[in-house]
């Protein structure tokens, strides 16, 4: 192979200039395969997770068209990217925490799967037998002694906890929305966490939506369980949101 | 590691003699941000920056210095997640050391494991070399103070001080020009501090550097805190 500058965008070796080209492949897929947004926020307490649901034809059954999983009952995930791959993701997401909790007698903390996870990416990008995956996942879990956390993996291995961060198509936009408001994110109480989170997907979509038309998902306090809001408690915050602007 | 199907090394040399993956993998050390070394008499000091794309990433606890045994560290530049592997395996091979010996791995010792495991990925079948170099800082029980880097291609070379990563020749000019053989711990803080701030973009302080320290006295390798750093950054003003 003295030739690499063929094969290097084929699998995971690296360009003349030291450039994963597969890697960042791999990352243009995952924004821009399934053409939606995905925004993840932690306030005080509570994390949530936002992101649009487009349903491609009237026949198919709404609920089935989801980004959006639970990994555990407590630790939740939304995964923006090709969908197969995300399911496969989540598949092994959820393996790694039941094995955690079985081995060590307790439930793996979101930060400890969100490194797993990464680690696993990892594997990808340095192995040429198996492509990199192309899923952003947005963990979200209240820890014990850390309160809401997000954290963010991505197709090449990097994981970061965030106040709040985005993925696909409008991940720009959504990233610039909320750094705006960083100093107050930490503090905001469960209301406004998931409000701003969704006022935040409305502007940078630029449209307004109704409740079926997005996805949103909560988990709040130590005890709390990740869960996804149903249509009418989702009509009820944009409703709350709409005369807040009144 | 590898599949069967790719049981054929994807490091070749090229007509010209040269291993080229390998090239490349350096290249992408050189693309990474600066980290650099000091090795003073009486202890060693491996420092980077800490920068984030975001002001929304919560970095209090996200960290690219990382003891490996009580008496040693490791720092990097290049590609993060092929780093947390070999602190992973560094950890393992330390910790599997101490079952066997009841001793403590020995600087050297661990940076010809993790040596040892970074060439293996220049040679084994379906795998790339990894895209980093690493700084590694420790003092054995001989009271030594000793600094190594650690190629992509699995070579290591023992330093007095060093930088890695990008805007690493001019770095390693300015430290050449400060190094003194008989220089202390406090010294090689102060002149890692200064050595950062050459490459740096906006202002320093002790939230967007990390500094990792070593010294004879306790033998212990530790992070400094954020107000640590900041008045060594004060003392230096």
């Amino acid at each position: 192979m003295s030739r690499d500058s063929n094969y290097d965008h084929h699998i995971s070796i690296f360009s003349p200039q030291g450039r994963l080209y597969q890697m960042e492949y791999a990352f243009k897929a995952a924004s821009s395969a399934s053409g939606l947004t995905g925004i993840a926020l932690r306030g005080k307490d509570t994390c949530v997770v936002v992101t649009q649901r487009k349903v491609p034809d009237r026949l198919v059954v709404p609920s089935s068209v989801s980004h959006v999983f639970n990994i555990t009952s407590k630790i939740g995930c939304l995964a923006t990217g090709m969908i197969a791959d995300c399911h496969s993701a989540i598949q092994r997401a959820r393996y790694e925490a039941a094995d955690f909790e079985f081995k060590y007698g307790y439930s793996i903390p979101p930060a400890v799967l969100a490194k797993r996870m990464a680690d696993i990416a990892q594997v990808n990008t340095q192995s040429a037998s198996m492509r990199p995956l192309a899923v952003v996942m947005m963990i979200v879990g209240v820890d014990e002694e850390k309160g809401p956390q997000v954290l963010k993996v991505d197709p090449a291995g990097h994981f970061l906890p965030f106040k709040g961060t985005a993925s696909g198509a409008k991940e720009q936009e959504a990233t610039n929305f909320l750094e705006k408001r960083v100093e107050s994110i930490p503090e905001y109480s469960f209301d406004e966490t998931v409000r701003t989170a969704i006022v935040c997907l409305g502007s940078v979509l630029g449209s307004d939506f109704r409740g079926s038309e997005i996805e949103v998902a909560v988990v709040q306090g130590v005890q709390g369980k990740f869960q996804s809001l149903t249509e009418e408690e989702i009509e009820g915050h944009l409703n709350a949101i709409a005369d807040e602007n009144d | 590691m590898g599949d069967s199907a790719y049981s054929f090394s994807l490091t070749t040399f090229s007509r010209t003699g040269k291993l080229l993956q390998i090239e490349y993998a350096l290249n992408a050390v050189a693309n990474g941000r600066t980290a650099l070394g000091i090795a003073a008499v009486d202890g060693v000091v491996i420092a980077t920056d800490k920068k984030f794309a975001s002001a929304l990433v919560e970095g209090e606890d996200v960290s690219k210095v990382e003891a490996i045994t009580d008496s040693s560290g490791f720092v990097y530049a290049g590609v993060g997640p092929d780093y947390r592997v070999l602190v992973r395996k560094a950890r393992k091979s330390a910790q599997a050391y101490f079952r066997e010996y009841r001793e403590t791995k020995p600087v050297g010792q661990l940076v010809k494991s993790t040596a040892s495991v970074m060439q293996e990925y220049t040679q084994s079948g379906g795998v790339r070399p990894f895209g980093v170099s690493l700084l590694v800082a420790g003092i054995d029980g001989d009271g030594v103070p000793r600094l190594f880097q650690v190629d992509p291609s699995g070579a290591y070379f023992g330093w007095k001080a060093t930088a890695i990563g990008k805007n690493y020749v001019n770095a390693k000019n300015f430290l050449e020009k400060r190094f003194q053989d008989d220089m202390e711990l406090e010294d090689a803080i102060h002149t890692a501090l200064l050595t950062l701030r050459e490459g740096f973009e906006g202002e320093m302080n002790g939230h967007n550097i990390e500094v990792g320290v070593v010294s004879k006295s306790d033998g212990k390798f530790r992070l400094l805190t954020p107000e640590q750093i900041q008045d060594y950054l004060d003392e230096a003003n």
